[in-house]
């Protein structure tokens, strides 16, 4: 036994400070953040137990729910875009033409990246007068000016646009990676057998990518969830409310109005969700999943 | 034929992404003034530099960048070593409780961040740690991500090196930065050139732990920029700034950025 804790004495002076902070940094927030959620904190005083009314003010709670439908309809406006934009930029990089590596890295950019850089760009790009750069492009084929991230049925749409431009090389990635474990001599005999390339592709490339659609579905869909850095950088959740997502909601109670208890509820609220997305995605790929 | 349409559509779906990029830059250039009028207005007409000359005599926008800096390179570095030695434990040794602990640094991955954010607010409160480096520094130290990153690369390492390594007479630490780590330097950069995007880019975090204007990184100094309106040339130079070290890193290297997706994704 002496011996064993010997060797292993090096394993645990390394392991040991790792756990501490582990649970310093994760494991008491993420508890205290529950606890919190029955309390109404105050930054000077005691805090005080409520029990439930929290909770039951988030069911009450009509912006909340604003907060959850908008976060749902950006994934609406969000996933497909990315994943279908990704598997193309995949498609386009994977052609056996000279360069590609270069395209490569310029669609991957937007990925390294900061939200505040493309944002800044962003906004002029959208902005909802004549000099805005979309306004003046969408004039050509006779649009009228639109108002982009002032009207609250476009603002959502424009915050997915760039969430999209943003995301859509690590999607390119997980395609481009899938592609090139497809076999060749499937391609080359449906080649022999006379199909056109577009059967190929919905014949053999689209279901033989199935693992890779589910696994970026999964990741998009539990990105769109957590999305802020847009609506904090362009439009502050409004107009009227309409691009308030869960998260900036959460950032707005917590922090500009103080309300942390009832911040700390939305957290768990969004946590929720996520996991609810996590163990579906258990169940479909079971054991053998691709994931970590 | 098929080729015409290949670089056809490279060449569109380039244009369309470096598209943002060639407006910040070249916006970067011009007066503001007279920068709203016309979409076009940053095709090149008369070029100055007086957007980032009035960055530099700010002086506050270099203080961000400065802050940028010690926010990213500490937990670049610490988290390179951490990943290195604790991805070292769980790929090459045995000890009581190991699966355990593994387990629950896997299922913490899971937790999103902004669940943790509230209570580690009230916690670096009673800190004293609001408006310090240490609120963005000490929690990034290490990351589980990366200690899995490089236990799945240090798996594939053959034991015969590490006894060969012992049969001369080298003990652990040594076996360690001699043989392991080295060898691993490849998925080690991957892990650091992961933090120093995800720290440099952090605007959700520095929100909150920072009100000064003093310490803000960039991302919320220029958040803060953008929030006055009105001073596109001045936005965009500031842009063009903060966004110079992440392209850099990405230039050199770019090979770890896409093979570490790859990792962190599939087998």
């Amino acid at each position: 036994m002496k011996r064993e804790w010997d060797r292993n004495a090096i394993v645990y002076i390394f392991l040991i400070p790792a756990l501490i902070h582990f649970l310093i940094f994760q494991i008491i927030p993420f508890a205290y953040s529950f606890v919190l959620t029955f309390l109404d904190w105050k930054i000077i005083g005691d805090s005080e137990f409520v029990g439930l009314k929290n909770w039951i003010q988030f069911f009450n709670d009509d912006l909340a729910w604003k907060a959850i439908w908008n976060t749902v309809l950006f994934s609406i406006y969000y996933i497909l875009p990315t994943m279908a934009l990704g598997l193309i930029l995949a498609l386009v990089i994977n052609m056996k033409v000279k360069f590609t590596g270069f395209f490569k890295g310029i669609f991957f950019l937007p990925v390294v990246t900061s939200f505040v850089v493309i944002a800044g760009i962003w906004g002029w790009l959208f902005r909802g007068t004549d000099s805005g750069l979309i306004n003046f492009l969408i004039g050509f084929i006779g649009i009228d000016i639109q108002l982009f991230l002032s009207d609250s049925g476009q603002a959502l749409m424009v915050l997915a646009g760039l969430s999209i431009f943003k995301v859509a090389g690590s999607t390119m990635i997980y395609y481009f990676a899938g592609l090139q474990s497809i076999p060749r001599e499937l391609y080359e005999a449906a080649r022999i057998d006379g199909a056109s390339p577009v059967k190929i592709f919905w014949r053999i490339t689209f279901p033989l990518l199935k693992p890779i659609h589910f696994y970026v579905l999964i990741v998009t869909t539990i990105g769109s969830f957590q999305i802020f850095d847009s609506a904090y950088l362009l439009t502050g959740g409004g107009p009227n409310y309409s691009t308030t997502t869960i998260v900036y909601y959460l950032y707005q109670q917590g922090f500009a109005g103080l309300n942390l208890s009832y911040a700390a509820v939305l957290s768990y609220a969004l946590f929720f969700i996520i996991l609810i997305i996590s163990l579906i995605q258990r169940k479909y790929l079971g054991k053998e999943d691709n994931i970590y | 034929m098929k080729k015409i349409i290949s670089y056809t559509a490279l060449i569109l779906l380039g244009f369309t992404f470096l598209l943002p990029f060639i407006i910040m830059a070249l916006g970067s250039l011009k007066e503001t003034q007279f920068a709203q009028l016309d979409p076009l207005f940053w095709i090149p007409d008369d070029p100055t530099l007086s957007n980032f000359q009035y960055l530099f005599n700010d002086g506050m926008f270099l203080r961000w960048i400065f802050n940028s800096f010690v926010i990213t390179i500490i937990p670049v570095f610490s988290q390179m070593l951490f990943a290195g030695i604790l991805g070292y434990i769980f790929a090459k040794k045995q000890f009581p409780g190991k699966e355990v602990i593994f387990w629950i640094f896997m299922a913490v991955i899971m937790v999103p961040q902004q669940l943790l954010i509230i209570p580690k607010y009230i916690m670096f409160s009673d800190f004293g740690w609001i408006n310090t480096y240490w609120a963005l520094i000490v929690p990034e130290l290490w990351a589980i991500m990366g200690v899995f990153l490089v236990r799945q690369f240090m798996q594939g390492i053959p034991v015969e090196l590490e006894e060969a390594a012992r049969i001369d007479g080298a003990n652990d630490i040594k076996v360690f930065f001699k043989i392991i780590f080295p060898l691993s330097m490849p998925v080690i950069a991957t892990v650091g050139t992961f933090a120093f995007i995800s720290n440099w880019n952090d605007l959700f975090q520095p929100l909150i732990y920072m009100t000064q204007e003093k310490m803000f990184p960039v991302t919320v100094g220029l958040a803060s920029l953008l929030g006055k309106e009105g001073n596109f040339g001045i936005e965009m130079a500031g842009a063009t700034l903060s966004f110079i070290p992440t392209f850099l890193i990405f230039l050199f290297f770019q090979r770890y950025f896409t093979e570490g997706i790859q990792m962190s994704g599939m087998k």
